[in-house]
């Protein structure tokens, strides 16, 4: 309430600012004209003297620009605070979101440690118990190292430890471990073509972002999952097209939603849980491994192209780089 | 754990999204006696309680299709007496005074401790006993131009028809049962919300507000719901 009563305000006052200078500005426009009606009927030999017409013309075209200037300074400054009152809101929104990631699993660990020293339990249910707590700490653990690995990113500070690995054999590992990791079934994930070259990767970075595509996949996907990824190398490129059938992406969000802390609400799949740090990180991961990822636009569903460099010993020097780069972070 | 017979076989409706926590939740409350059904969302929770029978209702806010805030909006609509308690992860003073004034009975933050959760149900379903018992001894109540029926919450105020909500009428009945002595906020929130005080007495507030728009001839001078300053609220029946 206070920060829309703020932005309520800041929007009045910006009005209000500029409603006085363009009325100055108009006043002494005004005035200008008039005196110099004013001043034209006057005698010749008097106008002479008193009108000096290149020093007149001169501040009235200097004040005009002084005028913009300033109104255009205050432009960009309000423009500014707008950016900046957008920031805080997604901000808010993210703090509130990760509170809520937070204590709900803590708040399951807590339930179940109480439970099995409230109650006698049978064995098979007290392993039960320690099973859900285990995945309740797991998904703490991903919530915090998201966190500390993306600031890690952003700062330049993460340094993964990289390997040159065969695109086709890993990508195809990492996408069937997913599957299972979120219980889907075969039908659902279906990978087309081969990627039959090397590339430099950290293989755990890497599990991130099919990790982070696939979240997303089920979470905006109302019907049943069918994901569809396809796998290409041309001669510098391999590329992964990663789709899937759920509620799409409109084009206005294709390149917000790699933002931070942006998050995309659709009427079909509301109420959707979540950090918005997500695809954010994924594009930070592909970015550090000298690559590009874009959302594209389609008819049913979303899909996400990544391009990664294909390795070359004697060319890429990036990669080169990614492989002799010394552990700063564990990752 | 200690358990109250007297409430067993209680029906609860669990709605919880998050799978480990309402497995965790729905084992215990079923030790304790309590037939437990458990909804993973919104909309499902909704058709749930349009088709069967429940004595309360364990609701979490963030949950998907139909948020709690809305899906309590929607049982209160069509079951005023319904008690509900929100169990959540928000734990803003604004969302716990959203809530309360929605109607929910009692609101728990996670994580949160089982002795305490099993406690306020407990709780919740003794006030509810409490009030059907009492509504039914003395169903309609009278002052002035006012005419209250505790039973099917629905009011006359002058010409003037009314449908209180479980909450509302449960406050008005507290204070007509302590006519002519200073209620205070902190016992209105104890005895009626079950909360302690420290959590916020704005909602308080808020609710003799509506009591007065509701039944007071001219709210800015009240006769019926009286404030005392620094002390609380009285209810003053001489007319």
């Amino acid at each position: 309430m206070n920060k829309k009563r703020f932005a309520f305000r800041s929007i009045l006052i910006f009005v209000i600012a500029q409603a006085a200078w363009f009325s100055l500005l108009g006043l002494w426009i005004y005035r200008y004209i008039s005196s110099h009606i004013i001043l034209s009927k006057v005698d010749d030999s008097l106008s002479a003297q008193i009108m000096s017409k290149g020093a007149n013309i001169f501040t009235l075209v200097f004040g005009c620009v002084l005028f913009i200037a300033v109104s255009m300074g205050m432009s960009l400054i309000f423009r500014n605070l707008t950016v900046q009152y957008k920031l805080t809101k997604l901000y808010d929104d993210f703090l509130a979101n990760v509170t809520h990631e937070l204590r709900t699993p803590l708040a399951s660990i807590q339930l179940h440690l109480e439970t099995l020293k409230g109650r006698n339990i049978p064995l098979p249910k007290q392993k039960k118990f320690i099973d859900m707590m285990l995945k309740d700490a797991n998904r703490l653990k991903r919530l915090i190292d998201s966190i500390l690995e993306i600031a890690g990113l952003e700062q330049k500070k993460a340094v993964y430890q990289c390997k040159v690995f065969n695109a086709d054999a890993v990508i195809k590992g990492l996408v069937e471990e997913a599957r299972i990791q979120f219980k889907l079934p075969e039908e659902a994930v279906h990978i087309e073509g081969h990627a039959d070259c090397e590339f430099v990767i950290n293989k755990d970075a890497f599990k991130i972002l099919i990790d982070n595509l696939i979240d997303n996949a089920v979470k905006y996907t109302k019907n049943q999952l069918r994901i569809r990824v396809v796998l290409k190398c041309t001669r510098k490129k391999l590329i992964i097209e990663f789709a899937d059938n759920g509620i799409g992406i409109a084009p206005k969000d294709l390149k917000k939603i790699f933002k931070k802390f942006h998050r995309i609400s659709h009427p079909d799949v509301p109420n959707v849980k979540g950090t918005g740090l997500g695809l954010y990180w994924a594009k930070e991961i592909v970015k550090y491994h000298g690559g590009k990822i874009r959302a594209v636009s389609q008819a049913n569903g979303a899909m996400f192209r990544i391009e990664l460099p294909v390795y070359y010993v004697s060319k890429k020097h990036y990669l080169n780089r990614l492989l002799k780069s010394k552990k700063r972070m564990k990752f | 754990m200690s358990s109250d017979s007297k409430f067993s076989g209680s029906k609860i409706l669990l709605v919880e999204d998050e799978e480990t926590l309402a497995s965790g939740l729905e084992y215990n409350l079923t030790e304790e006696g309590y037939a437990v059904t458990w909804a993973e969302n919104g909309k499902k929770a909704l058709e749930l309680f349009q088709a069967q029978v429940f004595d309360m209702i364990i609701l979490d806010i963030m949950l998907p299709y139909i948020g709690g805030f809305e899906l309590a909006r929607k049982i209160r609509e069509e079951s005023p007496h319904m008690p509900i308690l929100m169990l959540t992860a928000r734990t803003k003073v604004k969302d716990r005074v959203k809530g309360l004034e929605i109607g929910a009975d009692d609101y728990l933050t996670k994580p949160f401790h089982l002795e305490e959760l099993l406690a306020r149900i407990r709780v919740i379903l003794r006030r509810k006993q409490w009030y059907q018992s009492s509504s039914e001894t003395v169903p309609v109540y009278r002052f002035g131009n006012n005419e209250v029926n505790f039973k099917n919450l629905s009011c006359r105020a002058g010409k003037k028809q009314i449908r209180l909500t479980y909450q509302e009428a449960m406050v008005l009945k507290y204070l007509i049962d302590h006519k002519g002595k200073i209620v205070s906020r902190k016992e209105l929130l104890e005895k009626v919300w079950d909360m302690s005080p420290e959590v916020e007495t704005r909602t308080v507030d808020n609710f003799i507000m509506r009591l007065r728009k509701y039944f007071e001839p001219d709210s800015s001078d009240p006769v019926y719901f009286k404030s005392i300053r620094g002390a609380g609220y009285m209810f003053v029946n001489n007319y």
